[in-house]
């Protein structure tokens, strides 16, 4: 096979993995069911590193895939199935202006600042705090832009389509609810896609080789690949012209050298170069042959200085948690909960890359984007908001499609005695205690009955069985009571069971064959 | 030719006759409405949709209700992500059959709709509605949508003004509420009038503003032409939702009636409660809504 062939299957490849990874992210209707996106996320990198640490033995698979596939041809991971990536090269092929024969040029990488960045976001994400590695790692930051940016826009195209059908009662759409996004998630998503499409509009994959952390660590094991892109001296005319169309700019036409780890494997030079001096070979020995040499000894010392003051200043979460500022918050809970199958808040945040799946695929859209609820390393992962709707009962939908194990799936049989948290309910502010007139939406929605009425003064007022409450928010969300909510859930941060809810066998007031009551 | 496609054809004929371009609601003016031989038919020992066959037809059949071409809604209770054997929303079986009925009466177009409180893609999905109304031949819209409802005045109402009504209701001839009996831990039962909080979007207000007396107010506002409540199992505790198949009794009745009053004091009664017990009924009755002196009601009592 023609290398130059590479190019047009990276090419199909990278389009056929980037399109559904997009449509999953604006799915607002749950077409795709559950396990092809699990099937389908399988293959993202750091979600599936994070993953390891739940001990999902199945997304190993994935993950080894990736590793195996780098192992063997490099970074090809960043050109095919990472979505960021071929978001990069369909920003930077906008750039039409671009100088035809001068398009990119050799790049010294900056070795320092992305493996710097490596190992800090590392040592924070192993000491509990997620903050680096939710702002730079690739596969939730594609996620989130779609799911902030790009879903509301395809969200108002189907409520539109759905309203003028509805006007001629043709029901094939229907209108999906949309909550504004937090201007947090907004604000935040958008600096990111912002400086992404400078970064790649300018510097073809400059992100992949400065801040994105699952490049670095690809890098790092393409230093050893099977096969590698070589610059053969015998047969290069030295046109430059592979220089040219390096996006990541790691061809060094002049000193004929490839800087491999650093190669993103688009094969962009294969197609350019007019006769075969790029070859793709078995080189064991290749590093002295066509590479760039990776640090050098300074930089190297500083590297590993950086990484080490890192881990030094980093020992542990709880330090972690010390230093940071206590999160707070507008809801009533003082505490932020973290959705069923998360174990915790303080699990869910030391697991959860803020990639949004679940915030798109929740039916009721109870999963809103933090802020500072769980702590600055926490921002942009999800909570419960009962002030936008409740966790459907029997629904467990978020832990289906969690790529990172951060929310783990569960049998509805399961998810039904998961703890959440614990309803709380303020008599004073109860409507039937104000306005003395019958109430009971908390009770009428509650699925377990852990909160009750019972007789109270002529009037049935809500009482709470606090071991039945799985803390769904079923109560808090339709308490009519203004301006604050009568009942509202307070956070488990560690996640319990609830008790089962039992109760005897009704009885019926008639008895078979009796005659009509009337 | 057999009674019901008589009625069916006489009744076309004399639509035709009236007007050429009289549908809708106005059709009702041209096609005499014979009285109704019962107020309220009570039917039990049978399967739901065989006890509704029973039913209607002591009432002269649907053609008493429906004429062809009118459009029909029926409101089931779909409020909930349970299964049919839950009992928390209204029997499939019993949906689907009042459809056929209706487009067997002529009915141009049959929608089902309600405003569920669990997500309403899987309450209309695990119900069985969904599928039993399509399979019958309905359109099944969304209610979640607060775009559909639209403000209406609810004259009559002391504390209830104003509510925002789904435009099915606001724009269908034929109306028919098919409610299903159940405990029900704000208002102590739901049936009839209770199951009108699914046309409404803000039910917020009635909870804030007095429930008994808004559920009353909102009956005054439209009756249904026709209300089926459904009895054949009830959620005898822990309603509206249900928390297991322990809250379900077998009572394989079913209520038919133009009275919503009605409708659910005989509902109450077969749920064991006095309806004087029962703050909306009271209320609705003095409100003369309906008539809640069972006694007093010509009753057709039918043993399956």
């Amino acid at each position: 096979m023609a290398l130059r062939h590479l190019r047009t299957i990276r090419v199909v490849t990278s389009l056929l993995l980037f399109l559904p990874a997009l449509f999953i992210f604006i799915d607002l209707t749950g077409i795709v069911p559950p396990a092809a996106v699990t099937l389908f996320t399988s293959v993202q990198f750091v979600p599936g590193v994070v993953k390891l640490f739940s001990g999902l033995a199945l997304s190993a698979a994935g993950l080894a895939l990736v590793v195996l596939l780098t192992l063997l041809f490099g970074r090809v991971y960043c050109s095919t199935i990472c979505p960021l990536g071929t978001l990069q090269d369909l920003f930077s092929r906008l750039n039409r202006k671009r100088n035809s024969r001068r398009r990119f040029l050799f790049r010294r990488q900056n070795y320092l600042l992305h493996y710097g960045l490596l190992g800090l976001t590392a040592a924070l994400a192993l000491g509990g705090s997620f903050f680096l590695l939710n702002l730079l790692e690739p596969f939730s930051n594609f996620g989130r832009t779609v799911v902030t940016l790009l879903r509301p826009v395809a969200l108002l195209l189907n409520n539109g389509t759905a309203s003028l059908l509805g006007t001629a009662h043709v029901y094939m759409f229907f209108t999906v609810p949309l909550h504004i996004p937090s201007p947090v998630a907004f604000a935040l998503t958008s600096i990111f896609a912002g400086v992404l499409f400078t970064m790649s509009y300018m510097h073809g994959r400059l992100f992949c080789n400065t801040l994105c952390p699952a490049g670095a660590l690809l890098g790092l094991m393409s230093r050893v690949s099977l096969f590698r892109i070589v610059i053969d001296k015998a047969a290069c005319k030295d046109c430059g012209l592979c220089e040219k169309v390096c996006k990541t700019g790691c061809i060094d036409s002049e000193n004929m050298r490839v800087d491999f780890s650093a190669c993103v494997g688009c094969f962009n030079c294969f197609d350019a170069c007019p006769t075969v001096g790029l070859r793709y070979r078995v080189s064991r020995a290749g590093a002295q042959e066509s590479s760039i040499r990776p640090v050098n000894r300074r930089r190297r010392t500083l590297l590993r200085g950086s990484v080490g003051a890192a881990l030094m200043v980093i020992p542990g979460k709880d330090t972690l948690r010390a230093v940071l500022p206590v999160p707070t918050g507008k809801s009533r809970s003082k505490l932020p909960i973290s959705p069923p199958g998360s174990g915790g808040t303080g699990r869910f945040t030391s697991r959860c890359t803020a990639c949004h799946l679940c915030v798109n695929a929740c039916p009721t859209q109870v999963l809103s984007p933090a802020f500072l609820e769980y702590g600055p390393g926490g921002i942009l992962q999800p909570r419960m908001d009962y002030t936008l709707g409740t966790c459907n009962y029997d629904c467990v939908v978020c832990g289906n499609v969690c790529p990172s194990g951060a929310i783990l799936p569960m049998f509805p049989e399961a998810k039904k005695l998961v703890q959440i948290g614990k309803a709380r309910f303020v008599k004073d502010d109860c409507i039937v205690i104000t306005k003395k007139t019958e109430c009971g939406a908390c009770s009428e929605h509650c699925p377990t009955k852990a909160v009750h009425m019972v007789k109270s003064e002529g009037l049935f007022l809500p009482e709470l069985n606090e071991d039945l409450c799985i803390g769904c928010g079923s109560c808090e969300h339709p308490c009519p009571s203004t301006p604050n909510k009568a009942i509202y859930v307070e956070s488990n941060p560690v996640h319990l069971t609830a008790k089962k809810p039992e109760s005897k066998k009704a009885e019926p007031q008639l008895k078979p064959g009796a005659d009509f009551p009337f | 030719m057999d009674r019901r496609t008589f009625v069916k054809q006489t009744v076309g004929a004399t639509v035709l006759a009236g007007t050429a371009a009289a549908s809708g609601r106005f059709s009702r003016l041209f096609a005499a409405v014979p009285p109704l031989p019962y107020d309220l038919v009570a039917v039990k020992g049978g399967e739901p949709d065989a006890m509704f066959d029973v039913a209607i037809g002591a009432l002269g059949g649907m053609t008493s209700f429906v004429r062809k071409g009118q459009k029909v809604v029926i409101k089931p209770n779909i409020g909930w992500d349970v299964t049919p054997e839950r009992a928390g929303n209204t029997n499939p079986k019993l949906v689907a059959r009042i459809i056929r009925h209706c487009l067997d009466a002529g009915a141009k177009e049959v929608y089902v709709f309600d405003h569920t409180c669990d997500d309403w893609r899987r309450s209309y999905k695990n119900s069985g509605i969904e599928r039993a109304a399509k399979d019958a031949g309905a359109t099944v819209a969304p209610g979640h949508s607060e775009g559909s409802y639209h403000p209406v005045t609810v004259s009559g109402g002391k504390v209830l003004k104003e509510a925002h009504v789904h435009e099915l209701i606001l724009e269908s001839d034929v109306f028919i509420n098919v409610p299903v009996l159940k405990h029900h831990s704000s208002s102590q039962l739901t049936a009839g009038m209770k199951n009108h909080m699914g046309i409404v979007w803000d039910r917020g207000y009635w909870h804030r503003n007095d429930l008994h007396q808004c559920i009353a107010d909102f009956a005054g506002y439209r009756k249904p032409d026709l209300t089926v409540v459904d009895a054949y199992l009830i959620l005898k505790q822990n309603g509206p939702r249900g928390v297991s198949l322990d809250d379900v009794v077998s009572l394989k009745t079913q209520i038919v009636t133009t009275d919503i009053v009605a409708a659910d004091a005989a509902a109450a009664k077969l749920f064991g409660v006095n309806p004087d017990d029962i703050g909306y009924i009271k209320i609705a009755a003095a409100q003369k809504v309906g008539r809640k002196d069972l006694e007093n009601l010509n009753i057709k009592r039918i043993a399956l």
